[in-house]
């Protein structure tokens, strides 16, 4: 029987809120899928549309960017840019014609351990049924 | 269509008086037609200068160049330069104000108002003429095009023949000048985004088998990225490799490096170049249409870059191009912008 396909999720969390919730997850053992590959970067604004582009390009099923709470950002105003920015980069991909559910955004503070497993889960069981990203990933 | 015979006596005096360094404006083509960019430096050239439904070209392009060019004058010339824009044309200089790449002394702009027509799209006129050469052609008072070729006369509405951009262009006046010809008319248009919009409709299979067939044809020949004057980068993502090898580079530095964005022509890599073409151009785009004119293979790029235009004004209710003194779409926020697709 053929194994089921996995998706492999790329994670830019970002260094003061997301990334904190994801460590409370793991040290609150909360069990979640094993698909994704986190990035900690120092601030869901520093993201730049080029890294979603590449890691899709690099072979990715599908990108999560998470910072945190509006309001909350570490440098007072980097998530609203990030907010508007990959608002644009999100529209794009559709329009391109990638599937919708393959990009998404969150908003995770650093105390919900619980929340982030819940994005991974259900991004996991959205990706599944789509199989693998073919459209950007590299041809060798 | 507006006369430019007053912006002629406007641009000799400037020469004459040595207001300006040069000026940028449309002459006669090679063959006498279409037209093509001039550069007048003498005030006796100024007769050279034409204006007709052919002057396609965003030559808000040159002024790029000549930024670059200043500063490698010893002294520097500081007069500005003069140049002649179309509606879209003004709206690049505004978003280049906007982004302080050059500032309002630099440029002395000769504004023309497209009025109720526009510029004529390369393939439409074409086909009309089908093999006929045209000798000129202009826009009379009924809004129709007049074709003169030797054989004749042909009148065309002017929708039957107008560039797509300038069916979607809502203003087709310039928006910053020192000098205007003809009126301000906004136009009336039903569908400001309908070429977007017919896309959009598709489902996304076939949005995909329409991008992935229309990126394919890429050849990298970064023409799109040469024409438009919004890519001024010093240096672009896709030549980084390119731009850092000097003769000390180790191999380690080499092969450390990240390679965003290979260099053949695969279709993958044609389409990440394309998308970050597209994101560096949202809200700054101001569909002059100078991408998808110079592009060797008929790539609708200009479809990418209106979907962001569409974005801004329907999202962030931002419309690119009119007022220098506001912030870059990207480089501002609001604390209600949408975020109904975040968990």
């Amino acid at each position: 029987m053929a194994e089921e396909f996995e998706p492999r999720i790329v994670a830019f969390l970002c260094k003061w809120c997301s990334s904190a919730g994801s460590d409370l997850a793991g040290v609150s053992r909360m069990e979640y899928p094993p698909n994704v590959v986190p990035i900690q970067v120092m601030c869901s604004g520093s993201v730049s549309p080029l890294y979603i582009f590449s890691a899709f390009n690099k072979g990715a099923d599908g990108v999560l960017v998470s910072g945190c709470h509006p309001g909350d950002c570490h440098y007072i105003k980097g998530n609203y840019y990030a907010r508007r920015r990959l608002n644009l980069v999100k529209q794009l991909l559709e329009y391109i014609g990638l599937e919708p559910e393959r990009f998404q955004m969150s908003w995770i503070s650093a105390a919900e351990g619980t929340k982030y497993t819940q994005v991974i889960k259900d991004f996991v069981k959205e990706l599944k049924p789509l199989g693998p990203q073919s459209k950007l990933r590299r041809t060798p | 269509m507006a006369k430019i015979d007053t912006l002629k006596e406007e641009a000799r005096k400037l020469l004459q008086d040595g207001k300006v360094k040069y000026i940028i404006g449309y002459g006669a083509g090679s063959n006498g037609w279409p037209a093509a960019p001039l550069f007048i430096k003498q005030p006796e050239d100024v007769d050279k200068l034409i204006w007709d439904p052919t002057c396609i070209h965003n030559l808000v392009r040159f002024l790029v160049d000549e930024k670059r060019r200043k500063g490698k004058e010893k002294p520097p010339d500081k007069r500005p330069v003069g140049i002649f824009v179309k509606g879209c044309d003004s709206r690049a200089i505004v978003v280049l104000l906007q982004e302080k790449f050059i500032e309002r002394g630099d440029v002395y702009i000769l504004g023309i108002s497209c009025e109720k027509a526009g510029v004529v799209d390369d393939a439409k006129l074409a086909k009309k003429l089908a093999g006929k050469k045209v000798i000129t052609i202009e826009v009379d008072d009924e809004n129709r095009f007049v074709l003169t070729t030797a054989g004749g006369k042909i009148e065309v509405p002017v929708e039957e023949l107008l560039a797509e951009r300038c069916l979607e262009c809502r203003a087709n006046f310039p928006v910053i000048y020192d000098v205007l010809s003809g009126e301000k008319t906004k136009r009336a248009v039903d569908k400001p985004f309908g070429s977007v919009e017919k896309i959009e409709s598709l489902p996304v299979e076939e949005r995909w088998a329409f991008w992935k067939e229309q990126i394919d044809k890429c050849i990298r020949c970064y023409a799109c990225r040469s024409a438009c004057p919004m890519c001024y980068c010093d240096e672009c993502v896709v030549d980084s490799i390119q731009l850092a090898v000097s003769a000390d580079t180790t191999a380690d530095e080499k092969a450390g490096r990240i390679k965003w964005i290979q260099r053949s022509a695969a279709p993958s890599e044609n389409m990440i170049y394309h998308l970050v073409r597209a994101i560096h151009l949202g809200g700054r785009c101001i569909d002059c249409g100078e991408c998808e004119r110079v592009c060797p293979l008929d790539i609708p790029l200009r479809l990418l870059n209106k979907k962001l235009e569409k974005e801004a004004k329907e999202l962030f209710d931002y419309e690119v191009g009119f007022d220098p003194d506001l912030p870059a779409l990207i480089s501002s926020f609001r604390d209600d912008d949408p975020q109904d697709f975040i968990r």
